[in-house]
């Protein structure tokens, strides 16, 4: 039996828990003022959304109490079992032309991605926790490269950029955090910037100059160097070659996946909508239930991904200042509780939870004024939605008990 | 475990901490920017200026005949809608508007709340507007808020077909018909599905994609212009569909049925197509168009002739004597049995203690099997149904491919029945019936039920020696197997010769079809079944060769009589149709 007072919960961080509850809360304000015109208590967002607050209470407990050893024990194989989760909706039916969603006989599907992005995070601080590696080598860093990549494939394909994205970004805070050279991290990303920098011949030079001053500052061979610099030069110069051997239909939907505001019925349309909604709303916000914009029904989604138009009418932009705030408190404290941690598995694990977060935080608030292309992610423990809610909550168990400093 | 120790320097700890809190700053710069910078722009845009979605229903695509002349077609109607959210006073809206058009605010009341999908979208009110009361309503406009015209594309018969039951009917979608739909994201309310007949057959080929534009709206809700920043989309019509049905001779069988119960089905056994199809009586295919009243709908449902059925496809009946082919072929198929063999009918038949007596009560006297069916003898069947089992007879059925459905394009198809052995022992007790019931089979009556186009299917085979594609109303790729008899030549010669004979000998129960010219040979067998419900059904099934074409006919008149007396009369009518017919001539 897990020995309670061995856990130490009184010495549980209770803000993280106190901070999610009061996001959660405000998701609940803005979900009631359209849920009612709904014509079910089943279709009904607010109802919905307080039924799955119980499961994911359910499984704040669970995680939170789980003791960390037996998390650390058995991280490669719930990792595994996640990779093969995301796999199982291939052999299901399409929702809406995906394959994101797993039907468990229950009255309301799962998306198992949600869970997939835990078990890489848990997976990855495992392996980088390890003693016997030697992060400052660069080929240290292509194992972990591997675990992060092959969940955030499987589910790119479904497909769901979007988590595919949050997947793959926890890896570089993650092996920043384990002492990972912050030039081999550059030398990661580098080729992605240089494909997408060659449509633009001003951007492409300056990137290139980028990249010579720093691997001018990295010290390093000179041949060694050399290569680095004109491998990406050449991938870049690469890229338009091949960009224009696709036909105008690939062209298209490579555009549409990346930029889906190139589709005029789809997206564009609903951040017309979400910027002037949110513009509209102020410093005060026009109030709840009185968001003409809101109650246009014109966005589709506006209970789970584009919940902060409806908050940022109704409520304005106080509103909106305190929800940053609130995560910004929440994700400080974790990377806080991160440093202070005395084990490196927990320290680890505590960076990549805290940058899920932050993603999820970033794309999702980003989306909604235009910042960046559309990308279906929600907002933690504000958007409605079932498994994400529940897996943000299993999220905040974890960190809370990651968060306390014990040895078992 | 968890024995390697966190070595994470304040370096790294301030730098990840200082980027989190820069997102989430940039994120609040630009919330500033777009909420206080440029509120005003914002704010003048939501109230002043709101971007209308509105869909254009794509046409249909329509309904050929075997020529291509237009059996359905569209054309547009005008309908009012109303943007819900720019009308202050709803009860006094609808009263203005139920006055300008001379309609009851109820009805313009209950249309609303069936078509209501949120605030700010057009919500019908009324349809089929006609020009005097568009102009009423344009006169007074200033009295209205948030009302509007649509035109819609509408389903109507620019060449005096009926044929509702082989075309079906379109309908509207509501939020009932929403929820049951498979497919229900490719429609939205008010737009139109196939319900029965070829419309829900072929509904994606005829259905199309909606077109959507864009308005900007002022503060009037106004449309003032197309929205700039989205780019509109065009419907696209649905593919027309060009179906077998030959204009003038289903025009021509449709003028013989009126007031008459019952089918006309004719066929081209050759390639499947069906030329004519009638099932009466029948109903105008514009019925569910408009709007349909309460006590219309109430009366149709109810109409002891129920019109609504399909005849020819979900009717099923006792065949009578137009199954004695069956009969036939399962004798042939004895080794034993001698076609040439004469057997006496003095006008019934003693079976056990039970007297089966035949149609001629008078008798027919010695007669061997194509005399026995050139009169259609009764007793001679009986007699020589004794030397088969039920499961020869069952088994003759099914190669024909009774009881099972003929898989034509049309939904809603009977299956019909012929009975097996387990079928009577689960009916009547494993004793409880007897070999009685093969004398009943073999003249066609009994337990048997035939739809009539199962009896289609049935004459095109026996017209092409079980060659005959599957039956079907439009001109496809692929076409469904059909049922393949096989026979041996002797076999489909004696089926010949039989109903040749029907038509051509002194008392064949025929002869009245025939229109009697040298190069058209009608083959055929009468049927007068009889029916528990009321007086007998009447069938004449046949075909015709004719400049090396055939041409297929059923016939079915619901309690009309005698099968050779009034069926068959109606057959010669189409024949001589299709003889005048000179495109069928030059074929």
């Amino acid at each position: 039996m897990i020995n309670l007072k061995k856990l130490n919960i009184s010495e549980a961080p209770w803000k993280i828990i106190f901070s999610a509850s009061f996001l959660s809360f405000i998701g609940l304000v803005a979900l009631s003022s359209i849920s009612y015109q709904s014509p079910s208590i089943a279709q009904n967002p607010f109802y919905k959304q307080l039924f799955f607050l119980i499961f994911a209470f359910l499984g704040f407990l669970i995680t939170f109490f789980t003791p960390k050893y037996l998390i650390h024990k058995y991280a490669y194989v719930i990792y595994s079992l996640g990779a093969i989760l995301v796999v199982l909706p291939f052999f299901g039916p399409t929702h809406a032309g995906t394959y994101r969603w797993l039907n468990v006989g229950l009255p309301f599907n799962f998306q198992p991605s949600e869970f997939a992005k835990i078990f890489s995070v848990l997976a990855l601080a495992r392996y980088l926790s390890d003693n016997t590696i030697n992060i400052q080598y660069f080929k240290s860093i292509l194992v972990p490269i591997l675990i992060a990549l092959l969940p955030a494939l499987i589910v790119l394909n479904q497909p769901d950029l979007g988590t595919a994205l949050v997947m793959v970004s926890v890896i570089f805070p993650m092996l920043y955090w384990s002492g990972a050279r912050p030039f081999h991290l550059f030398l990661l990303v580098a080729p992605v910037l240089s494909i997408l920098t060659a449509f633009n011949v001003i951007a492409f030079t300056i990137w290139a100059l980028i990249i010579a001053a720093v691997i001018f500052y990295a010290n390093t061979k000179i041949i060694s160097g050399a290569g680095y610099f004109f491998g990406n030069i050449f991938f870049g110069l690469l890229s338009r070659p091949i960009w224009d051997m696709l036909n105008p239909y690939q062209q298209n939907r490579v555009l549409t996946f990346i930029y889906p505001e190139k589709d005029p019925l789809g997206a564009a349309y609903q951040i017309i909508q979400s910027k002037t909604a949110i513009g509209s709303g102020g410093l005060f916000g026009k109030g709840w239930g009185e968001g003409t914009q809101t109650h246009l029904k014109f966005l589709p989604v506006q209970e789970s991904d584009f919940i902060l138009s409806v908050i940022g009418e109704e409520l304005g932009f106080i509103a909106i200042v305190v929800i940053l705030i609130t995560f910004g408190y929440l994700i400080s404290s974790v990377i806080r509780n991160s440093f202070l941690s005395k084990d490196k598995f927990s320290s680890l694990s505590l960076i990549g939870l805290g940058s899920i977060l932050l993603a999820h935080v970033f794309v999702n608030t980003a989306m909604t004024v235009g910042l960046i292309p559309v990308k279906g992610l929600p907002l933690p423990f504000i958007s409605a939605g079932g498994t994400f809610l529940v897996t943000s909550y299993l999220m905040i168990g974890l960190i809370m008990r990651f968060s306390i400093n014990y040895s078992d | 475990m968890l024995k390697s120790d966190n070595l994470v320097s304040n370096r790294q700890f301030l730098i990840v901490r200082s980027f989190a809190w820069f997102m989430l700053l940039v994120l609040g710069v630009r919330y500033f920017q777009i909420q206080i910078v440029e509120h005003e722009i914002y704010r003048l845009k939501s109230n002043t200026n709101r971007i209308r979605k509105v869909n254009k229903n794509a046409p249909r695509g329509l309904i050929l005949d075997r020529d291509g002349e237009i059996l359905v077609d569209n054309y547009p109607v005008y309908v009012l809608t109303a943007i819900p959210g720019e009308m202050e006073n709803k009860g006094n809206q609808f009263k203005l508007i139920a006055d300008y058009i001379e309609s009851d605010s109820s009805i313009i009341h209950s249309s609303y709340k069936k078509y209501y999908r949120g605030r700010f979208i057009p919500t019908r009110l009324a349809k089929d507007m006609n020009f005097l009361q568009l102009g009423n309503l344009e006169e007074n406009k200033l009295n209205l808020e948030g009302v509007y015209y649509d035109q819609i594309p509408e389903r109507f018969f620019p060449n005096g077909v009926r044929a509702p039951h082989l075309f079906g009917y379109v309908k509207e979608i509501d939020r009932s018909i929403r929820k049951n739909l498979i497919n229900k994201d490719a429609y939205e309310l008010g737009d139109l599905v196939g319900w029965s007949g070829l419309e829900k057959q072929y509904e994606t080929f005829l259905m199309g994609q909606r077109g959507t534009s864009f308005y900007e709206v002022n503060a009037s809700g106004r449309e003032v212009g197309a929205a700039s920043e989205l780019d509109d989309t065009r419907p696209i019509p649905g593919n027309n569909i060009r179906t077998t049905i030959d204009l003038e001779l289903q025009l021509f069988c449709e003028s013989l049925m009126r007031d008459k119960k019952g089918v006309i089905l004719v066929g081209d056994p050759s390639s499947g197509g069906v030329l004519a199809a009638i099932s009466a009586p029948d109903y105008s295919p514009d019925f569910f168009t408009g709007l349909i009243t309460e006590s219309n709908w109430k009366n149709m449902r109810t109409n002891p002739d129920k019109p609504l059925i399909n005849r020819y496809v979900q009717g099923t009946y006792i065949p009578g004597s137009i199954v004695k082919m069956i009969t036939q072929v399962a004798l042939l198929k004895q080794d034993n049995f001698d076609k040439n063999r004469k057997h006496h009918c003095p006008g019934f038949y003693q079976f056990g203690d039970r007297i089966f007596g035949c149609w001629f009560t008078e008798g027919h006297g010695s007669l061997n099997l194509v005399e026995a069916m050139s009169v259609s003898c009764d007793v001679y069947f009986y007699k020589t149904v004794t030397q088969l089992s039920l499961e020869n007879l069952y088994d003759t059925f099914k190669q024909f491919g009774f009881g099972s459905k003929t898989n034509i394009d049309i939904p809603n198809e009977a299956s019909g029945l012929v009975p097996d052995k387990s079928y009577m022992s689960k009916r009547y007790g494993k004793y409880g019936w007897s070999r009685g019931v093969l004398l009943n089979l073999a003249i066609g009556q009994g337990e048997l039920l035939v739809t009539p186009i199962q009896i289609l299917n049935y004459i095109n085979l026996l017209s092409t020696k079980g060659r005959s594609p599957n039956n079907h109303f439009v001109f496809v790729d692929n076409l469904p197997p059909n049922v393949k008899p096989e026979l041996s030549s002797e076999i489909w010669n004696n089926i010949h010769t039989g109903l040749r004979s029907a038509i051509v000998s002194r008392n064949g129960t025929g002869k009245k079809s025939d229109p009697k010219l040298n190069d058209f040979l009608v083959y055929g067998k009468t049927g007068t079944a009889e029916n528990p419900h009321g007086d007998n059904h009447a069938w004449f099934v046949g075909w015709a060769d004719y400049n090396e074409e055939k041409y297929s006919i059923v016939i079915l008149l619901e309690n009309a009589g005698s099968g050779g007396t009034v069926a068959a009369p109606l057959a010669k009518k189409v024949f001589e149709k299709i003889i005048e017919n000179s495109r069928f001539a030059a074929k």
